[in-house]
């Protein structure tokens, strides 16, 4: 019940943002923009955008192997991830 | 006017309880501001601010506490002159006005600490609220269990609060930090018996003890970990 209130709600930028990492760093830090598009649950148009927003902030960067194209997490991101992991718990924790 | 209950043989010992628990509440409120700073939730603002007026008032009591005691000692190595005892005389209302804002910061603190997660406040009930918070500290500066009594009862509530959480998430970080207000709420009810010295000693280690249960649960949020990449097939 829960679960289902939780997916209805729509996701703030932050948690797109974290949402695109974490899939990046289950995917060994490296993944392709399809990939990222059904595994965030995000449109075309908002998974280039936010995607955009984390290339300029340094979070991933765009890799091409073969004329294909991929992001891969940068420590940056990896730190993001990690620091946002704790605001969620601390979030939890306290009821916020 | 007796201004600390504290025993001869423990005196120091409650200033280093207190800088610990100052501590603890510049560790929460640092990861308060970093939950404002990455999801603009005003309900981590509003609980950074209760911790850092609690913060604040235990930093007042250390300041005021570390004054007098020093202050003590000169006082015995000069012995009873008169100049001394105008000098004395002279910071006491100092140590009055120490204690007198760790009693108004901690009752602001630890009301909005209880007050965050409820719905918006008239502004009208807000002013009264305060008008009384001001009129309790300056009376527990003549009745100091009047200030304890307040104090349990505001904790009380913060633990009502949490429980109500804890009854939805169901998590371990939760029912640890019930057991530190609970533990502080019983350490207020220990204090309101300060004039027994030993019940003032009890009180400070219990205070300890419940700053420790805090400390488990910023451990444990600080050991949360991000997802872990997955192995390749």
């Amino acid at each position: 019940m829960q679960n289902q209130e939780n997916q209805n709600k729509k996701r703030t930028r932050v948690e797109v943002l974290y949402d695109i990492l974490r899939v990046i760093q289950e995917k060994s830090g490296k993944i392709k923009p399809t990939h990222v598009m059904y595994k965030a649950n995000l449109s075309h148009n908002s998974m280039a955008k936010h995607l955009q927003d984390l290339i300029s902030s340094n979070m991933i960067k765009p890799t091409e192997n073969n004329q294909k194209k991929s992001y891969e997490i940068t420590s940056k991101g990896r730190k993001f991830l990690q620091e946002y992991a704790q605001v969620r718990e601390f979030e939890k924790t306290f009821g916020l | 006017m007796k201004l600390v209950f504290t025993p001869d043989w423990f005196l120091g010992f409650d200033v280093g309880i207190e800088l610990f628990s100052f501590i603890i509440l510049s560790l929460l409120l640092f990861y308060t501001i970093r939950t404002y700073k990455l999801t603009k939730n005003k309900k981590a603002l509003y609980l950074g601010i209760g911790f850092f007026l609690v913060a604040l008032a235990e930093l007042a009591s250390i300041l005021t506490k570390s004054i007098l005691y020093y202050d003590t000692t000169i006082t015995r190595q000069v012995g009873q002159m008169i100049i001394t005892y105008h000098v004395v005389k002279s910071v006491d209302f100092l140590y009055e006005a120490g204690f007198f804002f760790e009693k108004l910061l901690t009752l602001f603190g630890f009301y909005i600490i209880y007050r965050f997660p409820l719905k918006k406040v008239a502004t009208s009930d807000l002013v009264l609220t305060s008008l009384f918070i001001v009129i309790s500290a300056f009376l527990g500066q003549f009745f100091y269990f009047v200030f304890h009594i307040i104090t349990l009862v505001l904790l009380v509530l913060i633990t009502t609060n949490f429980l109500k959480i804890y009854d939805k998430n169901k998590l371990k970080n939760t029912l640890i930090l019930i057991w530190g207000f609970s533990l502080l709420t019983l350490s207020h009810i220990i204090f309101a018996f300060s004039k027994v010295k030993s019940a003032y000693v009890i009180a400070e280690i219990i205070q300890l003890i419940s700053y420790l249960a805090f400390l488990i649960v910023i451990i444990m949020i600080a050991k949360k970990e991000n997802a872990k990449p997955r192995k390749p097939k």
